[in-house]
């Protein structure tokens, strides 16, 4: 029964390509003065986007507060350079103290969970903070404002203006980072601040879902050799989702979920060659005493340095030895 | 961390956070061996990532930042920076020489080198007494100070010094090309007032607020070259790691160039319509030249001890 797994090892190679998740490219790691890389997740164009819109609204508010206060005082209207040039006073302290202060986070950036950070693993030091968001000006302010007064350039000045917005505003998503400019040359990027969530270990708590069964299932260690990594950690998502003590989901839901549980357990009795029945409703009490014996099971091939990846390791195996 | 951040912690508090976040570093590392429980590699990621993140926050205070950043960092800066920032004057006084030698040969060239906008009026047509009231005539009332002032500061000089440091990652040609059209108006000009026999006055005009504000668009072509080099003649690093490297001086020149421009609208705004004596116009412009150029040189020499 084994013999289904004996894949040819070209077309293994091609899937484990096809399947190995990155998580371990450099990209979105971070490796500090510890040596312990940390995986960050680069922050979507969008959430920066959108965390700019509020950066955004919240200076324009403070300059329009600014702008009440000297018109109470001068009683005149200011004229529009004035405007610009206190919107520059404003904005530029705003986002090097609120990054500063806040860790490199402004008031936008809280909002949506998002945090500069340096791409060399240490702190964010002054200078970073100050150079990203003093390239942010040339890159984006200065050349907003002149597009709003686009009209009264010459020719070739619209042309570069537009060039120039148009290149610097494509940047961020032509780079794996989403860097700015201003980014590059600071030296940081933006990630999403990680959210703490510890759920519960599913090979550490059998005891309830086996209660029902009343029955351990038992696999003979030539029963474990089928799956790797990839697989183990599969089921363990399956597992935790809907589990027991998700309560909110509903009485269909939960009746899908069963099925769905029930067709995996089959397959997996299937290949691993396991004789007995699983009845329809163990299924589950069947993948949890899978899942937790498949573990220990790979865990413990792991340190005598077998590490298995996914199920086709013994084809790579084979490959190597070539 | 919780919402008081760093302040809220104690000494022992502060140390201990450092200790826990090398056990959960060490934590991390030995899971990443021998489990293969996801959400438990996936919960120490989280928690060695947040303490991470609450541990290397930046530690310096904003007056310690702003103290540094003028007693020592933005004059070495300058300093180091010398030979780009000589290059930016170079630049511009090439393009001055030219226009003024050319306006003698044919005035006509004056047109070509001055933008109508900031021509207003004056150029080879407009009547010597004209020019001269246009040297030494007052604003009004304050409003009309605090409007040319703003109106000034957004005006030419800015917009060719933000341009000539931004485009300096273009390989600094438009940084040159700028420097040197800049210097083209500032010749012609030079060249109309000489012709009329009243050069001393517009020298003593341009003097009060020039020195600085010209010194302050060298600067900034200083900034746009050192990266234009940057990217140019990366030597050993990469490309983006020689921005990065020139980056933190070009970012104080930038600094440098916005505070020195805004000085100088500051007196065009309202010091050169006070002073219209021409002695006590170059008394003040030169004066504060030789402030600025004592800072430049004389900042910061003392090494500053670590911490």
């Amino acid at each position: 029964m084994a013999v289904q797994s004996e894949a040819p090892s070209a077309g293994g190679a091609k899937r484990r390509r096809f399947f190995g998740r990155d998580k371990a490219s450099p990209v979105n790691t971070l490796t500090p003065p510890e040596g312990v890389p940390i995986h960050f997740e680069v922050a979507g164009i969008g959430a920066r986007f959108a965390a700019q819109l509020a950066d955004l609204a919240i200076t324009f508010a403070l300059l329009v507060a600014a702008v009440l206060a000297l018109r109470s005082v001068t009683g005149g209207a200011p004229v529009f350079a004035l405007w610009v040039m206190l919107f520059f006073a404003i904005r530029v302290p705003y986002y090097v103290a609120a990054e500063l202060l806040w860790n490199g986070r402004t008031l936008g950036k809280r909002m949506l969970g998002l945090q500069v950070v340096s791409a060399d693993g240490r702190g964010l030091t002054a200078h970073a903070v100050v150079a990203r968001n003093l390239m942010k000006e040339f890159e984006v302010f200065v050349p907003g404002t002149y597009l709003l007064f686009i009209g009264s350039f010459g020719g070739w000045e619209q042309a570069l203006i537009v060039l120039w917005v148009g290149v610097l505003i494509v940047l961020p998503l032509f780079n794996r980072r989403h860097q700015r400019l201003g980014d590059m040359i600071a030296g940081t990027y933006v990630i999403r601040r990680p959210k703490l969530i510890l759920l519960p270990d599913i090979a550490a708590a059998p005891a309830s879902a086996r209660a029902g069964s009343g029955e351990a299932y038992e696999f003979q260690p030539h029963q474990l050799e089928h799956y790797g990594r990839y697989e183990l950690q599969v089921l363990e998502q399956v597992l935790q989702t809907g589990g027991q003590g998700d309560t909110g989901a509903g009485v269909e839901a939960q009746y899908r979920r069963q099925t769905s549980l029930a067709a995996i357990a089959e397959k997996v009795r299937a290949k691993i060659g396991y004789t007995d029945r699983v009845r329809h409703r163990d299924s589950e009490a069947f993948l949890r005493a899978s899942y937790a014996q498949q573990r220990a099971f790979l865990e413990q091939r792991r340190l005598f340095g077998d590490d298995r990846s996914d199920k086709f390791h013994r084809s790579y195996a084979r490959s190597d030895k070539r | 961390m919780g919402s008081g951040g760093g302040k809220a912690l104690s000494f022992e508090e502060t140390r201990e956070l450092a200790n826990l976040y090398r056990a959960v570093c060490t934590s991390l590392s030995v899971a990443r061996e021998i489990s293969l429980d996801q959400a438990l590699l996936t919960y120490l990621e989280a928690l060695t990532g947040r303490a991470y993140l609450a541990v290397y926050a930046p530690q310096e205070r904003l007056g310690g930042l702003v103290r540094r950043f003028f007693v020592s960092s933005a004059p070495q800066a300058v300093r180091r920076s010398a030979a780009h920032i000589l290059a930016g004057f170079l630049v511009l006084g090439i393009g001055a020489v030219l226009a003024y030698i050319l306006y003698f040969e044919d005035t006509s060239w004056f047109d070509a080198f001055v933008p109508g906008g900031l021509a207003a009026g004056r150029g080879p047509s407009a009547e010597t007494e004209d020019l001269l009231a246009g040297l030494y005539d007052g604003a009004t009332t304050p409003l009309d100070q605090l409007g040319a002032f703003a109106a000034y500061l957004f005006s030419h000089n800015t917009r060719i010094a933000f341009f000539a440091f931004s485009l300096g990652v273009v390989i600094g040609l438009p940084t040159a090309l700028l420097g040197f059209f800049n210097g083209l108006t500032l010749g012609a000009f030079a060249a109309l007032y000489v012709d009329r026999g009243i050069g001393w006055d517009l020298f003593g005009w341009l003097s009060i607020h020039g020195v600085t504000e010209l010194s302050a668009i060298a600067i900034a072509l200083g900034g746009g070259f050192r990266l234009g080099m940057a990217v140019l003649f990366p030597g050993p690093r990469s490309r983006g790691e020689s921005l990065r490297w020139h980056g933190r001086d070009a970012a104080k020149l930038a600094i440098v160039a916005a505070l020195m421009l805004l000085v100088a609208g500051l007196i065009e705004g309202f010091a050169r319509q006070l002073v219209t004596d021409t002695d006590s116009r170059l008394l003040i412009g030169w004066g504060l030249g030789a402030i600025w150029l004592s800072w430049f040189v004389l900042g910061g020499r003392r090494p500053e001890g670590p911490g």
